[in-house]
């Protein structure tokens, strides 16, 4: 984790907002926060993405101000938002924030929401440009609840925007739409966040949705930035299989290293500079295997199910079961035997 | 099921709107009496007056009262919190004249404050005695709705609010407070229908408001007429109430747009902060009850009792019984044509909540209007046949009493068995009916467990108010029925405080028990 964080720093991108070892508990047996480390690049999306309890939202209302830290430091630029001594309220850390349930004000039109956050004699025509920008202009006399939730999430992201702030943090934004509107919704707030030119964190559960939106992702795990790079990257060499759990589907098989090579059912992989009798784990994708029908093939289908452009094939032997993913259409049924190649693209090893 | 309910609840409507259909038709049709001209001349706009200065300290007090202690219950932590939350509901057991009675005694000229204070205490009396009566007395309205509503409030305004640059005082008076506003007004409209309706209060701290002028108007002149007119005033202003409560909300509302919110965390109060807020709720509940009670409990052991309680006991505690078990049922009635949706059950519950704006004064005077009405109607005929005068309805039995209180506390069991029934959503009865039940076993072993609190805590509310009131049930009492109330109204208008004590007593030491189940269900009920 240490090194990819020294990547990222010599990559030369001028970051924003560091977060160091931020740590909070809700109970003295469970830390929501056990020494985060984060940075936002200027003008960049990162995505948070963890499972629920991670931690996740508790770090973003911690940047918000709206948790206070145990220990750690939140710093933006030169200025500390939290350290030891240091608790800048809310108020003045010029964060916006989309949360998850929107929380626009009830009481107010569109446009008084938006124009919440400003000030000074021209407020009013700053919010109705803003307004407009998200395409809501004719919406600005409507009260929240007369705006679709589409609306109502543009609204609270043109008043987040509003004040220009430092950092804009984005609370699961899409998670209360449906499928269809998520997808058109993603695209239209990345591009707002992009001509806005702003430091963008969004938190979210959904693997897809985070590699989507995101130019830097951090995966977050048990309190802990886990492991942080460019999407692909992360997708391609996840540094744990708890990392690589995160981003989708995996086999996990425990092997030990023996002249730089871990063994796998499925025949030796490149052991990644481990050194040799190092327990590891060989993480592969399910794509990674190539399934091909064999009357004395080693192994059996024992479940085969479309999922659209693909299938999923689980296939087994007497060392165990696999789920591999091969593309549709294919003539593989249950009960066929295969014989079962290994592309070392969607191999990883890791330790153990 | 929904065609009986439908046609209880069209009952109930009848019997809560009859009585202020029967007040506006007389009112409009009658001919002007000389005593309304003159009074129009005279005294009319002292009452107007007095109404709205008393009905304005009143919402003022009941509302920073119960608006604060709303907040402090709902987003707050201290020792004793929890304890304190259903124990501030219990003034509603209080009478505001009951509470005038001890205050007006212990700091009027010779009283025991008077006499401490070397005169310095002021006098309880007047407007702004009778307000603050009532706001003593009322705030659980105020109190029970802001709680509600700040519980429930998504602190994710509030926090958005602090993120866009208000700071924590800036945000709460920008967000949470005007977020919770229409609840609060609407506990204010209560508080001020209640003070106008009030007869025993204004008349013993000498507060002439309009109910002052309506009974004067019966008893006194006795013009049905007059008294009709004057309760349309008093309608028309029940109606302003209301009609500002609802226009203040618009199109704004007081919940999220989406309909999930994060509970927000309560702060923690310890040590100063802690005792403050103790002392805050600690203050409107000795004024309000351990006071007054205190110094009725001293009177009453101090003076012999007067006769006739016991039969004045009975007489309260049966036509509360009464009228609360009707009330319930018609409620639950009501509710349940509700879920049917129709038109004509949405009407029904509509008509029927008018009730609760009606004063009892004026529900009275409704109540003697149809009577007589239908006795005159029927009087012809009965002699024709039976060659006797026709049965005096109107002063021979209680039925014209719970008519009158129906028609003004039905309305206040609808919406508590609504919110009751709300918890019986339709996919438990359809879970119920895939499993085979039948619907009398849907309804004994679904239903009722789910609503038998809400239900009887409506007919406990209703209960108490019955209790509690005097204008109704001194327009329409048989002769020589005395309720609680009436003993002590009668004996305190007769500056013979001692002998009201007791009877003052016993109203809230009965309606003590019921209101504790009210306030714990209620307590119960938030989030």
């Amino acid at each position: 984790m240490k090194r990819l964080l020294g990547e990222a720093r010599m990559a030369d991108m001028r970051t924003v907002l560091s977060i160091r070892g931020a740590e909070r508990r809700y109970r003295a047996d469970h830390a929501a926060l056990a020494g985060a480390d984060l940075d936002l690049q200027a003008g960049r999306i990162t995505a948070l993405l963890g499972p629920s309890g991670s931690g996740k939202s508790t770090l973003l209302r911690a940047i918000a101000g709206l948790e206070r830290l145990e220990a750690g430091s939140i710093r933006l630029g030169d200025t500390i938002w939290n350290d030891a001594r240091t608790h800048v309220p809310p108020e003045a850390r010029r964060v916006g924030m989309v949360f998850q349930d929107y929380a626009l004000f009830p009481h107010m039109t569109a446009l008084a929401n938006v124009a919440f956050g400003l000030s000074g004699p021209d407020k009013q025509a700053r919010a109705m440009t803003q307004l407009e920008a998200a395409e809501l202009g004719h919406k600005a006399k409507a009260y929240p609840h007369e705006l679709s939730g589409g609306e109502q999430q543009r609204v609270a992201l043109a008043r987040a925007l509003a004040p220009e702030p430092a950092v804009v943090l984005l609370d699961e934004p899409f998670s209360g739409l449906d499928r269809r509107l998520r997808g058109e919704l993603r695209e239209r707030t990345v591009d707002t966040l992009r001509a806005a030119g702003t430091t963008a964190l969004i938190v979210t559960h959904d693997a897809e949705e985070a590699m989507a939106v995101a130019d830097q992702l951090a995966l977050m795990d048990g309190g802990r930035v886990i492991q942080t790079g460019a999407p692909d990257e992360v997708w391609m060499s996840p540094v744990s299989a708890t990392a690589a759990k995160l981003l989708g589907d995996v086999e996990i098989i425990e092997a030990s290293v023996t002249g730089g090579q871990a063994e796998t059912p499925f025949g030796p992989v490149d052991a990644n500079g481990f050194e040799d009798d190092q327990p590891v784990s060989v993480l592969i994708r399910p794509r990674a295997f190539t399934l091909s029908l064999k009357p004395e093939g080693e192994y059996t289908i024992t479940r085969r199910r479309s999922a659209g452009p693909h299938l999923t094939h689980r296939f087994a032997s007497e060392a165990g079961e696999w789920t591999a993913q091969t593309p549709a259409p294919s003539p593989i049924q249950e009960g066929d035997r295969v014989s079962v190649e290994l592309d070392p693209v969607y191999v990883r090893v890791v330790a153990a | 099921m929904p065609g009986r309910a439908t046609s209880l609840a069209i009952l109930a409507a009848t019997l809560c709107a009859a009585p202020i259909l029967a007040v506006v038709w007389i009112g409009l049709s009658g001919e002007t009496g000389d005593y309304l001209r003159h009074l129009a001349g005279t005294r009319l706009p002292t009452y107007l007056l007095t109404s709205a200065l008393v009905g304005l300290i009143a919402a003022g007090g009941a509302g920073l009262i119960g608006t604060g202690l709303g907040w402090l219950m709902a987003r707050t932590e201290f020792t004793g919190r929890r304890t304190l939350g259903w124990i501030l509901i219990l003034p509603l057991a209080v009478p505001a004249y009951v509470a005038a009675y001890a205050w007006l005694d212990l700091s009027a000229a010779g009283g025991p404050l008077h006499a401490a204070t070397g005169g310095l205490f002021p006098t309880i009396r007047g407007s702004w005695g009778a307000g603050l009566m009532f706001a003593l007395v009322l705030y659980p309205y105020v109190y029970l709705l802001a709680r509600n509503t700040f519980s429930s409030q998504s602190a994710d305004a509030y926090n958005a609010a602090r993120t866009l640059g208000a700071g924590p005082m800036s945000a709460f008076s920008r967000t949470s407070l005007p977020m919770a506003r229409p609840a609060i007004a609407a506990g204010l409209a209560l508080v001020v229908m209640e003070s106008l309706a009030d007869y025993g209060t204004v008349s013993h701290l000498g507060a002439p408001t309009l109910s002052i002028g309506l009974i004067r108007a019966w008893s006194g002149a006795g013009s049905l007429v007059d008294a009709a007119r004057l309760s349309l005033v008093l309608v028309f202003i029940a109606m302003l109430v209301f009609g500002l409560e609802r226009a203040q909300r618009r199109r704004a509302r007081s919940v999220n747009a989406a309909g999930r919110h994060k509970p927000s965390p309560r702060i923690r109060l310890s040590g100063l902060p802690a005792l403050g807020a103790l002392t805050a709720c600690l203050l409107p509940l000795t004024l309000g009850m351990l006071i007054p009670l205190g110094r009725l409990v001293w009177l009453a052991a101090h003076t012999e009792t007067a006769p006739g309680l016991v039969a004045a006991s009975w007489h309260s505690l049966s036509l509360a019984g009464i009228t609360a078990l009707i009330a319930a049922a018609l409620g639950l009635a009501t509710a349940y044509a509700l879920r049917s949706r129709t038109a004509i059950a949405t009407l029904a519950a509509r008509a029927a909540g008018l009730g609760y704006a009606v004063p009892g004064a004026v529900a009275a005077v409704g109540v003697i209007a149809i009577l007589s009405g239908t006795q005159s109607l029927l009087d012809p005929a009965w002699r024709s046949v039976t060659g006797e005068v026709f049965p005096i309805l109107l002063t021979g039995t209680g039925a014209a009493l719970v008519f009158a209180y129906l028609s003004r506390f039905a309305a206040a069991a609808i919406s508590p068995a609504e919110t009751a029934l709300a918890r019986v959503t339709p996919s438990l009865d359809g879970a119920a009916r895939t499993l085979g039940a039948s619907r009398g076993q849907r309804v004994w072993h679904i239903h009722w467990p789910l609503i038998v609190a809400g239900v009887t805590s409506a007919g406990l509310l209703v209960f108490v108010e019955v209790l509690k009131e005097l204008p109704a049930t001194m327009i329409l009492r048989p002769f020589n029925y005395d309720t609680l109330a009436i003993i002590a109204h009668n004996f305190a208008s007769d500056e013979r405080l001692g002998e009201a004590a007791l009877p003052s007593l016993l109203i809230p030491l009965v309606a003590l028990l019921p209101m504790i189940f009210v306030a714990r269900y209620l307590s119960r009920q938030d989030p």
